[in-house]
């Protein structure tokens, strides 16, 4: 068997409407960079990226969908086998922030009800032209009871921060289930959806 | 006479003929279109079912046509002075509501159409020939203007009490337009990404029933692009209007792959990633089978293969040569299947080898190749 190189896979899905900035904050968190002449996602795109979390080598397999309507058949299918679900709305935006629910709904709808969830309210760079303010973020946030943070990703603001917090959120219910790459990677893709809390399989 | 004089001649002959044998046609443009002399503008709009057979007729159908899309842009886009009914009128079909609905429409084409081929600078430059009607308007007629001036609209009746919750917030739908390099250019000015917005929004108008999907970008930006550097100035001129017809034919026979409810239909793009998959488990079942046993699944990377025609897989010149072979062949998406699977079978060894993420990462950012040595593979394929 080849040698491993991380102690545990964790998939993470980045959903919102078009244009929030899913692609650039990705960007940013794998590669450390930012650009504005990102090409809209068409389907999915994927990316990879390994960080260290409490000792442990953590992969991170990171799925950024599109989020024009018409994609939502694809993207929808990607929602299973998340263990989590970044979120995103634009604060310069209202209409991205009204959607949240929607997003929301479709996560009921389609992904493992264990799934950890963040919302990210991105481009709070742009102070100036934001419409929605960080008391309505973190309003919902709780409403629905998950994290909540204001996110840039051109400036880059608390990209890593929402990453690894969302992987040690993951990373606090998965400990118990040992490090065995292949293993995990068949229970991260095989997990049935809507089992109560299916670690079972795995410790 | 050297062999590229010689197939420029071929082409030439072709064209200069009464009625133009189009099978000939097809079999020189399927081996590709010579960048000179404007051919691959010429052939792509006759392949596109835009330009007649005929000689004769030629010049009278390109009257007509131009003269039908100046009078599009007259009734969608110059005449309207703006919704005329109250604002707060809420029937759904008050000139307000459908000015918000199409603002909405145009917020994404905006978005896409500054997002269009950023590798190169043509999209950003200013276009030779701009719709006079638009840019004398002291910005009015603009379409990326228009949102801009919705806003401002509603931004007043919202300061004079009139406002509701809804109204303000449809008015910041709108208010994240990125500019950077994409900016609009000045009075009497107007760059090619302004050109390929009002195509699309023309079209979503046209076709209320598919309006405008994220990926039409892609597909209309190569036809626009062939037709504004034709080396004949009056197609130059006409590059708007050319275009916005041959996309027109092109999307007839691709649109259900933008239609989400027909996604498991015949022409449906479920329907084409499943051919793909079968056609490569025909090739080569050892990498089929790989890909299978990762739960690598087609989605992952044909689904925007095939939508785009691989637009967004190649550089641009790439593109249209890979076009040159699909617009000439008759049975056009059977060979794009054998593209997308000859791609595939070229990078076997890698994927043989490959890690699912390192498998996935490489189907989406194929490696840049020489596009004959795809396409070879894929006549290959097709003689199978
Ligand atoms: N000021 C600012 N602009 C941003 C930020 N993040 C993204 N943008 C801009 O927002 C635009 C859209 O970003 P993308 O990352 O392509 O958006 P997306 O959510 O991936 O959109 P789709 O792929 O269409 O679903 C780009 O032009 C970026 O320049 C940010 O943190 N600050
Ligand atoms: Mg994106």
């Amino acid at each position: 068997m080849a040698k491993k190189t991380y102690d545990l896979l964790f998939k993470l899905l980045l959903i919102g409407d078009s244009g929030v900035g899913k692609t650039c904050i990705l960007f940013r968190f794998s590669d450390n960079h930012f650009t504005t002449t990102f090409i809209s996602t068409i389907g999915i795109d994927f990316k990879i990226k390994t960080v260290e979390l409490r000792g442990k080598k953590i992969k991170l397999q990171i799925w950024d969908t599109a989020g024009q309507e018409r994609f939502h058949t694809i993207t929808t299918s990607y929602y299973r086998g998340a263990m989590g679900i970044m979120l995103v709305y634009d604060i310069t935006n209202e209409k991205t922030f009204d959607d949240i629910v929607k997003w929301l709904r479709n996560i009921d709808e389609h992904a493992n009800e264990d799934v950890e969830k963040m919302i990210l309210g991105n481009k709070c760079d742009m102070e100036e032209k934001r419409v929605v303010s960080k008391e309505r973020g973190e309003a919902i946030a709780r409403e629905h009871g998950i994290r909540f943070m204001e996110t840039s990703a051109k400036a880059n603001i608390n990209i890593d921060r929402a990453f690894s917090e969302l992987a040690e959120a993951i990373l606090d219910k998965t400990s118990g289930r040992e490090a065995d790459a292949d293993h995990a990677r068949i229970a991260v893709e095989r997990r049935p959806s809507r089992a109560p809390p299916a670690r079972a399989c795995c410790s | 006479m050297s062999l590229h004089k010689a197939r420029i001649k071929a082409f030439q002959d072709v064209l200069e003929q009464d009625v133009i044998d189009i099978v000939q046609l097809q079999r020189l443009a399927f081996n590709g279109i010579p960048d000179e002399k404007g051919l691959r503008s010429i052939v792509w709009k006759i392949l596109l079912h835009y330009v007649p057979h005929e000689k004769n007729t030629r010049e009278a159908t390109l009257q007509k046509k131009r003269q039908l899309y100046q009078q599009f842009i007259d009734e969608i886009i110059v005449t309207p002075g703006g919704p005329t009914d109250h604002p707060l009128n809420i029937s759904p079909d008050s000139s307000w509501s459908t000015y918000f609905k199409d603002n909405e429409v145009l917020l994404q084409i905006d978005k896409d159409v500054r997002r269009l081929c950023p590798e190169i600078s043509f999209f950003q430059s200013a276009t030779e020939f701009p719709c006079e009607k638009v840019v004398n308007s002291n910005g009015m007629k603009r379409l990326h203007k228009r949102v801009e001036q919705s806003m401002l609209t509603y931004a007043t009746l919202e300061r004079r009490g009139l406002g509701v919750s809804k109204l303000s917030s449809e008015i910041r739908r709108s208010d994240s337009v990125s500019s950077g390099d994409y900016a609009p250019l000045n009075e009497g000015c107007e760059a090619h990404w302004e050109v390929v917005e009002r195509m699309l929004f023309l079209y979503a108008k046209l076709n209320p029933g598919q309006s405008y999907v994220q990926g039409m970008n892609e597909i209309i930006g190569p036809i626009y692009h062939t037709f504004a550097i034709d080396a004949d100035k009056e197609n130059r001129q006409h590059a708007e209007a050319d275009c916005f017809f041959c996309f027109t034919n092109l999307m007839a026979e691709i649109r259900d792959f933008f239609i989400r409810t027909l996604d498991e239909t015949e022409s449906g793009i479920n329907y084409m990633m499943g051919k793909l998959s079968h056609c490569l488990r025909k090739n080569d079942a050892d990498v089929w089978g790989r890909l299978e046993a990762q739960e690598l699944r087609p989605q992952y990377y044909s689904f925007r293969w095939l939508t785009l025609l691989l637009s967004q897989e190649f550089s641009l010149p790439d593109v249209e040569r890979i076009w040159d072979s699909l617009f000439a062949d008759d049975n056009r998406f059977s060979f794009l299947i054998y593209i997308c699977c000859a791609m595939i079978l070229l990078v076997r060894d890698n994927l043989l080898s490959g890690d699912f993420a390192s498998n996935v990462k490489l189907l989406q950012n194929f490696p840049p190749m020489d596009v004959s040595l795809i396409l070879n593979k894929a006549v290959e394929i097709s003689n199978v």
